[in-house]
């Protein structure tokens, strides 16, 4: 069965296709619309969802898309050119800057890393972990909650004889970063035998755990008795609601702290006048007798030579937003996520690297 | 002559592709197999190396200190983790398709067995997810704990039993995935048999269950062996669902059936943004060394089925 004019329809139809094409182009680049996408660390993600919505408002032009896949993710992706802001809590290593000397490493906050565990009937008491505890745990030579080296850390607390199930993250990580710093900073032979970085081979130890995120270590010791797990800072809501266990750990001053305010602080007090310009710096076991052992930078990974001139300009324009404190900066956000604003002279170092982007 | 040639052309676009992506896989994870050598499929430790360590020069290859890459964890949880499937699955699909094929009136046959091969069409996401949410904590609760104490006098079911994510988690869910398999291809050819093969066995005082059992089936267990070889193809390359139960084991290998376990396809998507993270790129092509491995593996499998498959056709009965 034939139309009465084939030929005619079909020429109609073309046409009215790339007419269709051709607005739709065209309505594209008339729009302006910046596109930036964020991915990466699990630990910033909650503070980036609360900036986006209030950076929205008062930046119409530019639409930032948030994602938590892990610190990882964030600098293969920024790297790749992927996404225009991966976020990490790890910085890039020194091989990987030699690598990509563009990348720009850029503190936007403070952060702190909790340790976790689920002992029922114990989740109220903070019970007391030193380093190399923690590092006989995750390398299997303290297999029972019962066992001496904890016992003595916590006297007076009725241990359960349970075996011990130490989780650890799956994907690339700047929580595993951090919290394998701590550890090699403390237990000589895991800094010889493992070292620290976003993946490592972690000891194989019986009934261990992987999860992937934040989020997945916090529901994974929820599920599981007997575990324990480090979880970043901003995820402290979660395991508040879950009645999980808190840990308090050993700082260099041999003291036992929790990550509150005062202590991050306190630590970021005595290590930020060690950062270098290019920001590549570990805060990790800061001395003080109240400072906490486990704080980091929250880092923007950033192509210096970032795209097109619209793109670079909306990248800086959102970073100083970010850095400045009546913008991102500001204690209403920081304290949702149990961050710790930037000092000032670290913002300045922040804001020169911010300079830099260029298109 | 011109259409046949645009035919020709299309068509052989399929097998190149096939050839193309072997190719591609071969080439990109050369350097990975030059530097493991055969260590890597006996070897127990897959580790980067020190990541923010400077990368050493080791026999004329960049490597980061300490890297060193063995999957025989991963071979083993895939293979572990197929069987539990393959045994779970096999009875249910053969009882689910005699039950389809005998017991059921022609009118609910064709809604049952819509269902059945509607359980195909399920993402395997999906059966992560459930089995993430359902499966995992009734298992750590309930069914667990009651194995280890009924059945614990047979190594390897004993305490402990873990948190739910493992191997026979990851075993009960791909079997869910692959009973559709079996159930409709089964169910297919006894359906097909000719009526005559059912009427002389009635009339020699048969049963129903003693006709499929004895006459219809023994003479369909090429198809049968096919179908279960196809399941297995399936469930050795099943990604998600085992990623989101197994428990993701690092360089262990599962002391009792409930312990957490890693397949070679689930460790691949979990591990692949770790691996970019390696500047000398020696982790990305070992991931592509297990993918080459797997896709041997895969495609000898589902060969084999379509090879079984391909040389019986079940209405000529020969033997039985």
């Amino acid at each position: 069965m034939y139309t009465r004019h084939p030929r005619r329809w079909s020429k109609f139809a073309l046409l009215g296709a790339v007419a269709l094409g051709l607005a739709t182009a065209g309505g594209a680049s008339a729009a302006e619309t910046g596109r930036l996408l964020e991915t990466g660390s699990s630990l910033l993600y909650p503070l980036f969802n609360i900036w986006v919505p209030v950076y929205s408002k008062s930046h119409a032009g530019v639409q930032i898309t948030t994602q938590s896949t892990g610190s990882g993710t964030g600098i293969s992706e920024s790297v790749s050119g992927l996404a225009q802001i991966g976020a990490s809590d790890a910085y890039l290593s020194n091989a990987l800057e030699k690598q990509h000397p563009e990348m720009l490493n850029i503190p936007l906050a403070i952060s702190s890393q909790m340790v976790n565990y689920n002992l029922p009937g114990l989740n109220g008491e903070h019970l007391r972990f030193s380093g190399p505890v923690l590092a006989g745990i995750y390398q299997g030579k303290i297999t029972k909650w019962s066992d001496p080296e904890i016992a003595k850390l916590n006297p007076g607390v009725k241990l359960p004889d349970n075996t011990i199930v130490p989780v650890h993250r799956t994907d690339g990580s700047g929580d595993t970063f951090i919290f394998t710093q701590y550890l090699s900073d403390t237990a000589p032979d895991w800094a010889k035998s493992i070292a620290y970085g976003t993946t490592i081979s972690w000891p194989s130890v019986n009934g261990a755990l992987g999860a992937e995120g934040n989020q997945g270590m916090v529901n994974t010791v929820n599920q599981t008795p007997y575990s324990i797990a480090y979880i970043g800072i901003s995820f402290k809501g979660a395991t508040d609601q879950d009645k999980l266990g808190e840990a308090m750990l050993e700082n260099r001053a041999g003291k036992f702290v929790l990550p509150t305010d005062a202590t991050v602080q306190a630590a970021a007090n005595a290590m930020v006048a060690k950062t270098p310009k290019d920001e590549r710096v570990s805060l990790i076991f800061a001395s003080g007798a109240n400072s906490y052992p486990i704080i980091n930078y929250e880092y923007a990974i950033i192509k210096s030579n970032a795209g097109d001139a619209h793109t670079a300009q909306d990248l800086k324009t959102f970073l100083r937003w970010a850095l400045n404190s009546g913008g991102g900066n500001a204690a209403s956000f920081m304290q949702q996520v149990s961050f710790v604003p930037l000092p000032a002279s670290v913002r300045k170092l922040s804001d020169a690297q911010v300079a830099k982007i260029g298109g | 002559m011109k259409f046949r040639t645009i035919l020709a052309v299309l068509a052989g676009l399929v097998p190149a592709s096939m050839i193309a992506i072997l190719a591609f896989l071969a080439i990109y994870a050369w350097p990975a197999v030059d530097f493991n050598g055969i260590s890597f499929l006996g070897g127990m430790q897959w580790n980067l190396g020190s990541l923010y360590a400077d990368p050493v020069n080791v026999g004329g290859v960049d490597i980061l200190p300490g890297a060193g890459y063995g999957i025989l964890f991963l071979i083993v949880g895939t293979l572990l983790s197929t069987l539990i499937a393959l045994v779970l699955a096999v009875p249910i699909g053969i009882g689910a398709a005699i039950f389809l094929a005998e017991a059921v009136p022609p009118r609910p046959r064709l809604w049952l067995s819509f269902l059945v091969e509607l359980l195909a069409a399920i993402p395997s996401v999906v059966f992560g997810l459930w089995g993430y949410a359902v499966v995992v904590p009734l298992m750590a609760h309930d069914v667990f704990p009651a194995m280890a104490q009924m059945l614990g006098w047979i190594p390897g079911f004993g305490e402990p039993t873990g948190s739910g994510f493992g191997l026979l988690t990851s075993g009960i869910v791909l079997s869910l995935m692959i009973v559709p398999l079996i159930a409709a291809t089964l169910r297919d050819a006894i359906d097909s048999q000719p009526a005559a093969v059912r009427e002389s066995a009635a009339a020699l005082g048969a049963t129903r269950f003693e006709t499929v059992w004895r006459v219809i089936l023994p003479g369909l267990r090429p198809i049968l062996i096919g179908a279960c070889v196809l399941a297995t193809g399936r469930a050795l390359g099943e990604t998600m669902a085992v990623l989101m139960v197994s428990g993701n084991a690092l360089n262990t290998l599962p002391q009792t059936i409930y312990a957490p376990v890693s397949t070679m396809a689930a460790f691949i998507a979990s591990q692949l943004d770790s691996a970019l993270q390696d500047p000398t790129g020696l982790a990305v092509r070992s991931l592509a060394e297990i993918a080459l491995v797997l896709c041997i593996i895969s495609i000898a499998v589902n060969a084999a089925a379509r090879l079984i498959l391909a040389g019986f056709d079940p209405r000529d009965r020969r033997g039985a």
